[in-house]
């Protein structure tokens, strides 16, 4: 059979939602962490301005002792020892009159604010930013007491709440993903399975039959397929039966017909001799176009292909009044039959369009062997040309196209080939065609186990 | 050669015996199987039978012939052409197979192959002494100098050549190369195996007394 393009790559149905799947994954982590970054930065920041309070409720408490007013008189603007680290909560005690008279270690020496500000509120201009908590001291001094936290730093504390929840719903998403992927590649298996069926099914062979299917959704298809298949299968075998019948009803008068006329020939006078052998050759030409279409029309059936001779071949043919010449290479692999018929009918079209010769080139290529069929008669029509190369395209094989060449080209297809028809030279108005016609005969090469078998005498 | 030709088509039956006939063997035509009941022990040099006959399957009845043990070779002319009938004919002990339709000749030429099969030679030459048969030209020669014969003479001749070496008894030999027409002179056959001596030499055909006649092998 002549060699197909191979067909493009299809996405596979599992790929596709893998892809799909993957994509809404990462959309998913994504919205995710947008929802998150919405929803909890507002209680983080409940979070930290209740801590900032607590803090400043305990620090009020410790301020408000006896001792603590021994240490803010005595040592106005002091910072409070601590032990080196990183301080997140920083405080002040500020004076009515602004000063400042006791920090923390990590917080300024100045006052955040120029005028005492309870409650929460942020200061910061070309400095660092801060939350702040204020809250007045208790007695006649008026100080107040602010606890406050750099803004970085709460910051920090959103963007990591929001950062671990995307995280967390990354993982989730993917692991959904890898788990819904091989769920998807399970569900999809027994389509897979029934795909595969239906590739290797044959009507004819029971052994090949689709099982049932597994998925309701798959039921009708297979129910359909298998319908299909009994009606192809039953279609077949009453073909079989018909070309079994119609090969004994048209083969044995066909032999009967050539056997009475080969003896009327021996016992005939001669003068009626050359309207009996043109009438044997006619007879012959029919047996072959019985014997090809009977093949052709055979169901499921191959061509027997064989090595011949093909000058052997055509000398066999019953042309009369036509010189054939063989050219090129000196074997075809072909059924016999069906070259024979399919030969024979393009020469009787070459005797009925006059030509007088004929030549026949053979040549193998690309995995091809052509057969030009050439003679020297007027050439084809060129305004035939299209049509019939539409039609033999098609193959449908209506008119213009007659018997010879649609007979020609289903023997070529039978071989896996084709029958071309070369545009005829265009000519001016009204000059005679002459160049005669071409028919080039396509069938596939054999096989290289096929092409070492003997060569058939004819 | 003596053909018994089984085919139940009229056309093709007529057509391929008068053929035959032509190219000088002795052709008994029938058209079903129920009158080769009464054939039994009938010298055939080949039987030429359709596989589907009215009242059976010739491919049965010859496989039925070779359990019985009888060899004569067969051509099967049908008009089955998958390669599984061509096997199954084979199969059933036919010795060639002619798938319809076919020209006369390729059978004619097919059964001058039997002919030399039968013969022992490629050539389909006999020599006997120095009297050369040669049966794809039908025809005999004796040092080189042909010799002419009767179509009757020939077939006698042939039907001895062909069984060389054995005794053919005088009614087979008179069916073998008369078929059912055979003369009604009862020394009919003296007088062709007489002409034949005289033509070809008095040592070629031996007359076994009260048996037949042979051709030494």
């Amino acid at each position: 059979m002549m060699a197909a393009p191979a067909p493009p790559p299809l996405p596979t149905i599992r790929a596709r939602l893998a892809r799909a799947l993957l994509i809404l994954a990462l959309l998913w982590s994504v919205a995710a962490a947008a929802a998150v970054w919405l929803v909890v930065r507002h209680k983080v920041d409940d979070l930290l301005d209740h801590a900032l309070r607590e803090s400043a409720e305990i620090l009020y408490g410790m301020l408000s002792l006896p001792a603590a007013a021994t240490v803010l008189e005595q040592q106005p603007g002091s910072a409070l020892p601590a032990p080196p680290h990183q301080e997140s909560l920083v405080w002040q005690v500020v004076s009515a009159r602004q000063r400042v008279l006791l920090h923390s270690h990590g917080a300024p020496a100045t006052p955040w604010v120029d005028r005492p500000q309870p409650g929460l509120s942020d200061v910061g201009g070309a400095g660092p930013h801060w939350r702040l908590y204020g809250l007045a001291l208790p007695g006649p001094e008026q100080r107040m007491l602010y606890v406050a936290q750099p803004d970085w730093e709460r910051h920090e504390a959103r963007l990591e709440a929001t950062v671990l929840s995307a995280l967390a719903a990354l993982l989730v998403g993917l692991t959904g993903a890898v788990w819904v992927r091989r769920r998807i590649k399970r569900e999809l298996r027994p389509l897979a399975e029934l795909s595969r069926a239906v590739a290797h099914y044959d009507p004819l062979d029971r052994s090949t039959s689709l099982p049932e299917a597994q998925r309701a959704e798959l039921r009708p298809m297979q129910q359909a397929i298998t319908a299909l298949g009994d009606r192809v299968a039953q279609r077949m075998a009453s073909e079989r039966a018909f070309s079994a019948h119609a090969a004994h009803a048209l083969r044995t008068p066909l032999a009967g017909i050539d056997a009475q006329l080969a003896m009327a020939l021996r016992e005939c006078p001669e003068a009626l001799q050359p309207r009996l052998v043109r009438v044997r050759g006619a007879a012959q030409r029919l047996q072959q176009v019985v014997v090809a279409l009977l093949a052709l029309f055979r169901s499921g059936a191959e061509p027997q292909r064989r090595r011949l001779k093909l000058d052997a071949l055509v000398q066999r043919l019953p042309v009369a009044g036509l010189a054939v010449h063989c050219t090129g290479q000196p074997e075809v692999h072909a059924d016999p039959d069906l070259l024979a018929a399919a030969l024979a009918n393009l020469l009787d079209n070459a005797a009925r369009h006059g030509a007088t010769e004929v030549v026949i080139q053979a040549e193998t290529g690309d995995g091809l062997q052509r057969l030009q069929v050439h003679d020297n008669g007027p050439g084809l029509a060129p305004e035939l040309h299209p049509a019939l190369v539409q039609e033999l395209d098609s193959g449908r094989y209506q008119r213009p196209l007659g018997l010879g060449l649609m007979l020609a080209d289903l023997v070529a297809r039978a071989h896996g080939g084709r029958v071309r028809l070369p545009a005829p030279p265009a000519l001016p108005a009204g000059a005679p065609r002459t160049g005669g016609c071409t028919v080039v005969l396509t069938l596939a090469a054999p096989a290289a186990d096929e092409a070492d078998e003997a060569a058939d005498p004819a | 050669m003596r053909l018994l030709l089984i085919e139940d088509d009229p056309l093709l039956g007529e057509g391929l015996r008068d053929f035959l006939r032509s190219e000088a063997h002795v052709v008994d035509w029938f058209t079903a199987l129920a009158p080769l009941a009464g054939l039994q022990g009938e010298p055939y040099d080949a039987w030429l039978l359709d596989w589907n006959l009215p009242d059976g399957s010739g491919l049965a009845w010859l496989a039925g012939q070779r359990a019985r043990g009888d060899s004569t070779p067969a051509i099967v002319l049908t008009a089955r052409d998958r390669l599984g009938d061509r096997i199954d004919g084979l199969d059933s002990g036919a010795d060639d197979y002619l798938v319809k339709p076919f020209a006369p000749e390729e059978l004619a030429a097919r059964v001058r192959v039997l002919a030399r099969r039968l013969a022992g030679s490629a050539a389909g030459l006999r020599q006997v002494g120095d009297v050369t048969v040669d049966l794809v030209a039908r025809s005999a020669s004796v040092a080189g100098v042909r010799a002419e014969l009767t179509a009757r003479e020939w077939s006698l001749l042939e039907a001895l050549v062909l069984r060389a070496g054995r005794i053919v008894a005088k009614a087979d030999l008179d069916a073998l190369a008369t078929g059912f027409d055979g003369e009604a002179s009862s020394n009919a056959l003296e007088v062709h195996v007489s002409n034949l001596r005289r033509k070809l030499g008095r040592d070629l055909i031996e007359t076994v007394r009260g048996l037949g006649y042979r051709v030494p092998k």
